[in-house]
């Protein structure tokens, strides 16, 4: 193949991937993908990635000297040449990218949820790192640090209550308490013999979604539960309790009350910031 | 594959991808910009003149100029032809993907809440140690056990045309002769433009390797590909999963550059078997198997892959057990 094709077909490769980061980041649809850290430097990215691929694409017809020597005839160093065809590098470089563009939800299945811990057991012991994201260790930080509801819940994260069955001073504190927090739908499919249960999760992502697990609690309704579409927002009130099932303490909230929300701006978790 | 595998794959592929992208840009737009603008023999004089030492410090040239695994190959090559030992050559090849400023970024970056800087700095650390063995150990064997005949019969050659017209100096067993063969410099737009170019060729090399990586990736993270389960079944393995980790990492063939962002995604396997990981993969890889026999023999290639593997996996159960325990 030409220098000049092959150029051209890089560049126009490049840019390709350019536009998919350029168009995630600008349509808001990144927010599903990285951790806020990374958005801005995806977009980074993308920009240099368009400045590459265009500056190539208009110098591709230059004819330009490669600045170093070539002192021996078997000095097979090779400007132009890759490790493979170029077309099937462009091919492998794009096929998966346009694949990924037009399957892609923006979230995961059931499946994948249960892989990354949706019917998982909470944790029994805590990280260092999640153990410095859990501030409060009296009731009157708890007050101090989480809005109260006009009915009288406290908001709390997710995160928060899941994280608190490793947490034995957190639970004794949040047993009994009436507790208010949001996250999607979906049906539990464990410990669940009367139907009367549903689960209530969220991602909580470290930097991507590929690195994300599933931060699920129980929500026990005490009869048939309200039909909410799966994945759905939803907004619950209740008492918060911690069961021992099946050898583990188990955070389940007694709803009192659960409404449609609307999704957050951000889907996920955040390091450092909190609901 | 079920609309909902490819809905996880889609959504794991794009994730891993966004992430990585703009630091392989940066890795081959450096690499880029070294290959145009550093001058030939540049690296030949940072290196002591006591070979122990020259090996040491050639373990740290990354620092100053670094490169992924794909692009050292070519300039050690070209290195080795212009008079660099072939110790310090080799323990540069190793060490520079890992030990350069844009690798520990990287994995700083993807291993964020997990331990970041401990990661970062044993990633480098035994980067460094590894490398520098293989280059002390190279320096004690001729020069026929490592490299291709061809290669060794081209310095032959060298050298002896040197010896008809010497006026290089000696300096760490290596010449610093004047360079006769180099091309006019080019006006400097066409060195930015060549600059570029050589960026764009790098990325393109870097980037068809990232997108199989992290297809493979996504597949194994959702649990579509078939052995995910069976991989997850030896995260627990003290033994088994830093053997496993080096394997994937050996078929993945991820650029220097980027494969914290894969490594700091195996959430169900150890510190220690990630360590191993992201050490032996720019040292070894299936893409490198085919690079290093453009320099090197084949059966010194298959015994460097076989004490790497051994080195740095014993080192990273080491090592786990010795964080784990000081903790």
């Amino acid at each position: 193949m030409k220098s000049k094709t092959r150029l051209i077909l890089f560049s126009l490769a490049v840019l390709g991937w350019s536009g998919v980061l350029l168009y995630f980041y600008s349509s808001g649809r990144i927010n599903h993908y990285l951790a806020p850290d990374f958005r801005l430097i995806a977009f980074a990215g993308g920009l240099g990635l368009a400045v590459l691929g265009l500056f190539n694409l208009l110098t591709a017809g230059q004819k330009i000297d490669c600045c170093h020597d070539h002192a021996n005839e078997d000095d097979t160093h090779d400007h132009d040449g890759g490790d493979m065809h170029p077309v099937t590098a462009v091919l492998l470089m794009i096929v998966p990218v346009a694949l990924s563009v037009a399957w892609t939800r923006d979230e995961y299945s059931v499946a994948a949820l249960g892989r990354k811990g949706l019917y998982a057991a909470p944790p029994s012991t805590l990280s260092p790192f999640l153990a410095a994201s859990i501030p409060a260790l009296t009731m009157a930080d708890i007050e101090k640090s989480h809005r109260m509801t006009s009915d009288g819940f406290l908001e709390f994260s997710l995160m928060e209550l899941f994280f608190s069955s490793a947490d034995r001073e957190m639970q004794a504190l949040l047993e009994g308490l009436k507790v208010e927090t949001e996250g999607r739908w979906i049906d539990e499919k464990v410990r669940n013999a009367d139907g009367s249960r549903k689960r209530l999760y969220r991602l909580f992502i470290t930097c991507c979604a590929a690195d994300s697990q599933v931060i699920p609690i129980v929500l026990e309704f005490g009869k048939m539960p309200p039909d909410f579409p799966e994945n759905a927002w939803v907004k619950v009130s209740g008492t918060m309790h911690f069961l021992l099932e099946e050898g583990a303490i188990q955070p389940v909230l007694v709803v009192n009350r659960a409404v449609a929300a609307e999704p957050p701006f951000e889907e996920s978790f955040m390091r450092k910031k909190r609901f | 594959m079920s609309p909902d595998s490819q809905q996880d794959f889609a959504l794991a592929f794009l994730s891993i991808l966004f992430e990585g992208l703009p630091f392989i840009l940066l890795g081959t737009l450096i690499s880029g910009f070294i290959d145009v603008y550093l001058p030939a023999g540049t690296m030949d004089r940072f290196l002591p003149k006591n070979k122990f030492f020259a090996i040491l410090v050639a373990g740290l040239m990354g620092a100053v100029f670094p490169v992924c695994e794909c692009a050292v190959v070519p300039v050690i090559r070209r290195l080795v032809k212009k008079g660099l030992p072939v110790s310090c050559a080799l323990t540069y090849m190793l060490a520079a993907p890992i030990v350069n400023p844009i690798t520990a970024l990287s994995t700083w970056k993807a291993f964020q809440g997990q331990g970041a800087e401990m990661m970062t700095s044993s990633r480098l650390l035994l980067g460094f140690l590894i490398a520098a063995g293989v280059g002390l150990i190279v320096s004690k064997l001729p020069l026929s056990a490592v490299l291709k005949s061809q290669l060794v019969e081209s310095l032959k050659n060298e050298s002896e045309a040197e010896a008809s017209h010497q006026h290089g100096k000696s300096c760490c067993d290596h010449s610093h002769e004047h360079d006769h063969h180099s091309h006019e410099e080019p006006a400097p737009d066409h060195r930015l433009t060549a600059a570029l170019r050589s960026a764009l060729r790098d990325f393109i090399d870097v980037a068809v390797y990232f997108s199989i990586g992290v297809s493979i990736t996504a597949l194994f993270n959702t649990g579509i590909a078939p052995g995910a389960e069976w991989l997850d079944s030896l995260a627990k393995n003290p033994t088994a999963a830093p053997a496993a980790l080096m394997g994937l990492a050996f078929v993945l063939s991820l650029c220097s550059t980027s494969d914290a962002f894969i490594a700091a995604t195996l959430a169900k396997f150890s510190w220690g078997a990630k360590l191993a990981f992201l050490t032996f993969g720019p040292m070894m890889d299936v893409k490198l198997l085919f690079l290093y026999q453009t320099v090197l023999r084949k059966r010194f290639i298959f015994l460097l892959a076989i004490g790497l593997f051994f080195a740095i996996g014993g080192i990273s159960i080491f090592w786990q057990q010795l964080v784990f325990q000081a903790k």
